[in-house]
Parts: C-alpha cells; sequence; structure tokens
C-alpha cells in the first residue's frame, strides 16, 4: 500500500530534482494548449453569436489548411494564397448564412446543431474532392528549428503559434467587450427578438461572426497543418476543443486561452510524470476526465456566464 | 421637419393578418398623430400584441398598408423598422440577460453608432469618442428612469419590475419617434405601476416621444392615454377619448361591461 502511494508521489521528487526539464515539460505543454485554444476560439466566437455549437469548426479548420495547401501546391506564392483562402472563407461564410442559417432562423438550437453537423460531413467531402485525401506538407515559411533559451528548448514554430495565438486573443476580446459590433454580437447571442427590434440585422452578424470563426480556422489550421502535416485527422482535434470549451465556458474568449493552456500543460505533466505508472496514454483521455470533473463542480466553465434559472 | 410633419406619424391601413385558419387581426386601421398617447385594450387574444408585431415589422399583413411619417413600410423587416426610428418592448421582457444593465442600454444606441470595424477594434480615434458620447446620453436615460443603483448588474438578475424599467431604458436609448410599448406595467405591484406611469408621462413630456402602449389595468389607461382604440376578435371596436370609449357600448359589452360585473 504504501509502496503504491510512494509511486504516485515519486514523480514529485522528480520534478524537484530536474526543474530545468520540468520547465520544458511546461513550455512544451502551453505551446500544445495554446493550438487547442486557436480551435476552441472558433467554436466560442460562433457559440456567442448565435448560441449554436458548431461541430464542423474542426472541419473549418481542415477545410482552411487543405486550401491554403492547395493554392500554394498550385504555384501561388504564399501571401496570395494566404489572402485567396481567407476570401474563400468569408464566401463560405456567406453560403453558410444563406443555405443553412436564414431558413433555420428561430428554430431550437438542437436543430441548428444537428444542421451543422451536416454541414460537417458536406464540408469534408467538398474539401476530399476539391483537394484530395493526400497528406500534405504546410510550409509557410515559418522555422521548424528550436533554440536554446537559458538551458530550456524553444521551438520556433511553437513560438510563432503562441504569439499568434495571443495576438488574437486580445484583438477579438478588445472587440467583443468594447466595440459596437462586438456588443451587436453579445446581443444577438442572447436574445434574437430583442436583437432585431433595436436594429440589428441577425443575417450581416451571422455573416461577420461565421467569417471570423474561418478566419481563426486559418490561424489554427496553418499552425496544426505546420506542426503535423494537413490530414484529415485534422478535423478530429475539434474533440480536444470540446473539454476546453467545458473547462473555459462556451461564451469566453479568455476561458478557450486558460481553458487550452489547463488543459495542454496539465496533459502533458501527466504523460511525462505519471504516464509511466499506468502504461502511458494519459495525454488521451486527460482533457475529458479534467472536463467532467467540472461538469459536476462548475458546469459554467471557469469563465462562462453564470447560469440563472427563474422558475 | 418634412412636409411629411403635418400628418400622422404612423398610418395603420386596414390591415389583416392570418395565422393558418386563424384572423388575428382583420381589416384593423389606427392613425398615431405625432406626440400623442395611444393605448391599446382589448380582452386576452384580441390581436394586440399581432397588431404591435405588425407595426414593428415582425409580421406582416396579407393585406393592407402601413405608412410611417407620411412613407410607405407595409413589408420592412424588424431592423429597418427599427433604423426608421421606431423602438418596442416586449410583453415577456426580452432583454440580454447576460449583459450588464448598462450594456443593455448601450445597444440601444447601436444604430446611433457609425464608425469603421478598424477603429472600433482599437478603440482609438473617432470610435472612442463615439462611444462616449453615446455612454453620455446612456447615462442621461440612467438618471431620468432612477436606475443607477443597478447599472452594472447583469439584467438577468434583476427583479421583474426593473427589468420592464431597463427595457424601457435600451427603447429609449434609441430616440424613437415611436415607442411601442407591449404591458409595461403587467405583472407589477401598485407602487411599480405608479413609477412606470410617472415615467411615461415624465418621457412623453421630456421627449416628446410618441407612445403606443397595450395595457389591461384600466386605471393607468384612462389616466395615461389621450386615445383608446379598442381590439375585439381581432377587429377595432372603438377608437375615441378615454371617456368616449368608456360610454361606448360596443366595449362596455365586449369588454368593461365584464370587468364591473
Amino acid at each position: 500500500m504504501s509502496e503504491a502511494l510512494l509511486a504516485v508521489l515519486r514523480p514529485f521528487a522528480d520534478i524537484a530534482g530536474n526543474p530545468t526539464f520540468f520547465v520544458e515539460v511546461i513550455v512544451g505543454g502551453i505551446f500544445a494548449g495554446l493550438m487547442y485554444s486557436l480551435v476552441a476560439l472558433g467554436f466560442v466566437l460562433i457559440f456567442k453569436a448565435s448560441g449554436v455549437f458548431n461541430f464542423s469548426q474542426g472541419v473549418m479548420v481542415l477545410f482552411a489548411a487543405l486550401t491554403l495547401v492547395g493554392l500554394i501546391e498550385r504555384g501561388l506564392p504564399v501571401p496570395v494564397a494566404l489572402v485567396l483562402t481567407m476570401l474563400v472563407m468569408v464566401l463560405l461564410a456567406f453560403a453558410i448564412e444563406r443555405a443553412v442559417l436564414r431558413p433555420l432562423v428561430n428554430q431550437p438550437h438542437i436543430i441548428l446543431f444537428m444542421a451543422t453537423i451536416g454541414l460537417n460531413f458536406f464540408l469534408e467531402g467538398l474539401g476530399e474532392m476539391a483537394w484530395g485525401a493526400n497528406v500534405k506538407k504546410l510550409d509557410v515559411g515559418i522555422p521548424d528549428r528550436s533554440f536554446m533559451l537559458k538551458g530550456v528548448q524553444i521551438n520556433q514554430l511553437e513560438l510563432t503559434a503562441a504569439i499568434t495565438a495571443a495576438v488574437l486573443v486580445t484583438i477579438l476580446a478588445v472587440f467583443f467587450q468594447k466595440t459596437r459590433i462586438g456588443r451587436a454580437l453579445r446581443a444577438v447571442a442572447d436574445d434574437h427578438e430583442a436583437a432585431l427590434s433595436i436594429g440589428i440585422p441577425l443575417k450581416t452578424i451571422w455573416v461577420v461572426v461565421w467569417s471570423v470563426a474561418g478566419l481563426v480556422a486559418i490561424v489554427a489550421g496553418i499552425m496544426w497543418g505546420a506542426k503535423s502535416g494537413v490530414q484529415f485527422s485534422l478535423s478530429l482535434i475539434a474533440l480536444k476543443a470540446l473539454p476546453v470549451l467545458i473547462l473555459g465556458g462556451f461564451e469566453s474568449v479568455p476561458g478557450a486561452i486558460v481553458g487550452g493552456l489547463i488543459i495542454g500543460v496539465g496533459e502533458k505533466i501527466g504523460e511525462v510524470y505519471w504516464g509511466p505508472l499506468v502504461g502511458g496514454a494519459i495525454e488521451n483521455w486527460f482533457a475529458y476526465v479534467l472536463a467532467l470533473a467540472f461538469l459536476l463542480f462548475r458546469p459554467q466553465g471557469l469563465f462562462g456566464e453564470k447560469i440563472i434559472e427563474r422558475v | 421637419m418634412t412636409t411629411a410633419a403635418a400628418g400622422p406619424l404612423l398610418v395603420v391601413d386596414g390591415i389583416s393578418v392570418r395565422f393558418g385558419a386563424l384572423l388575428a387581426l382583420h381589416q384593423v386601421s389606427l392613425e398615431i398623430g405625432r406626440g400623442e398617447i395611444v393605448a391599446i385594450i382589448g380582452p386576452n387574444g384580441a390581436g394586440k400584441t399581432t397588431l404591435l408585431n405588425v407595426i414593428s415589422g415582425f409580421y406582416h399583413p396579407y393585406e393592407g398598408r402601413i405608412a410611417f411619417a407620411g412613407r410607405e413600410r407595409t413589408h420592412l423587416a424588424p431592423p429597418d423598422v427599427a433604423a426608421l426610428g421606431i423602438a418596442r418592448t416586449f410583453q415577456n421582457v426580452a432583454l440580454f440577460k447576460g449583459m450588464s444593465v448598462l450594456d443593455n442600454i448601450m445597444t440601444g444606441r447601436l444604430l446611433k453608432m457609425r464608425g469603421s470595424f478598424l477603429l472600433d477594434a482599437l478603440w482609438w480615434g473617432p470610435a472612442k469618442r463615439q462611444e462616449l458620447a453615446n455612454r453620455a446620453f446612456v447615462e442621461r436615460i440612467i438618471d431620468f428612469l432612477e436606475i443607477q443603483a443597478i447599472r452594472k448588474t447583469p439584467a438577468g438578475r434583476l427583479p421583474y419590475g426593473l427589468q420592464k424599467r431597463v427595457e424601457l431604458a435600451r427603447a429609449l436609448a434609441a430616440e424613437p419617434e415611436l415607442l411601442l410599448l407591449d404591458e409595461p406595467m403587467a405583472g407589477m405591484n401598485v407602487e411599480e405601476k405608479e413609477d412606470m406611469c410617472r415615467f411615461i408621462l415624465d418621457v412623453h413630456g421630456e421627449f416628446g416621444t410618441t407612445i403606443a402602449l397595450i395595457e389591461h389595468d384600466m386605471g393607468v389607461v384612462m389616466d395615461l392615454s389621450d386615445r383608446v382604440a379598442v381590439l375585439d376578435y381581432g377587429r377595432k371596436i372603438a377608437d375615441g377619448t378615454p371617456d368616449q370609449v368608456r360610454k361606448d357600448q360596443a366595449v362596455l359589452d365586449a369588454y368593461l361591461g365584464a370587468i364591473h360585473e
């Protein structure tokens, strides 16, 4: 019994014994976490503005990455390809509003959710049809090299991703809290009818928010694609974004970031130090167990709006 | 003011609304003059809220027409109606529950705010000045309606009476020419009703807003309004000053008679 306890506690001694390595693990976790956050951010945006859980966000990431790689492969310079991809994502937002959201106005959220599941398969098929199903290397010119900072190994690509995520989040947070459009977005999320009555055009708001989610998907697609290649398993990272959302709160931009960080760092530490005890693979389920615990004790997440129910 | 200023502010001319087999409104006409307070009354299911929804663009009539400030606008969507200067409140309070009272009222200023997306996001230059100017106006409304103490509270946590007041504040923030109030005093106690009455009269006096309201409390209706329109089973059965309506036989039969027993 005490031997088992000792085995569980031993990793703490390991941490104390080699703090540099511990910092390296944490840094790795932070970078992985920011990647999750980037995907979660797309979910949050759409959820905030329409109360819809967009099941197809993961595929949007894949679709954006595929489009970008496809255009680069056809010999376009990276900046041109990037602008074109942005254009494609905005067009996609218009198409989704027209074909999916507008006919379903005032339907229960679950109906819209189902529609995004349909959208998920449609986009996956469209992406495969247009750009093929092979794994592709995405290279936008960010070097995937590492350098040492005070004895800690840092990857340049991951650092770029981290900075990008930080900038993106700051802009979005200010946008939502301080600006006219941000306020309109929050209003729409809260009550469609009231939003209409004060002159907010739902259609425009939806196009804006899906476009922004599409642009965030491009960033996430570039980072993930550069790291592990553009392939169809990319759409599965949406599944990792789900616990991030539960942790951070579905309608909180900062929540998506903090949630991502907690999960990224948590699962890396768990894997490296406690993984050997249970034969590894903690990384695969850690996020979900943590999410379950949150659902039990703080269902609105860390930053979510408190669930108020009047009877 | 343009030439249109001479005519009535709102003209509803012979509109009918149908939900399936149910005729919710049948050839209802109503004129609201500038600066008037008009009450729309009638038994439950008479079509009062439907009429309000038609005026604010949520429903569209299958016959008849609506003109606002002299211009035809029968088939506009709600945001466009709002842009014309018509604000409204809802029977069941439609506030943005997660947002603070202040933010709720600020949303009412959305139509008054213009500016570039980029400047907005940077909180810079004209965008900032604009935000501050609008903020100042909103503070005036907050003072006016005496809700200073709750300005940072999330709207969803307020008691019902205060929620109604915040909803009124949001509608006022748009500086509407025509204000539509759907049962502004429903579910309030006597004191809250008196407050609300006072606010409506003050709004009318201070901003010169034209007001159309639906209300069940006869005392309130008779005190507040310049004119009363009575609906019953989707038809207008009377229209006149409170005194005229009070004596109208059709109204007594349909409605007031039941109250006085």
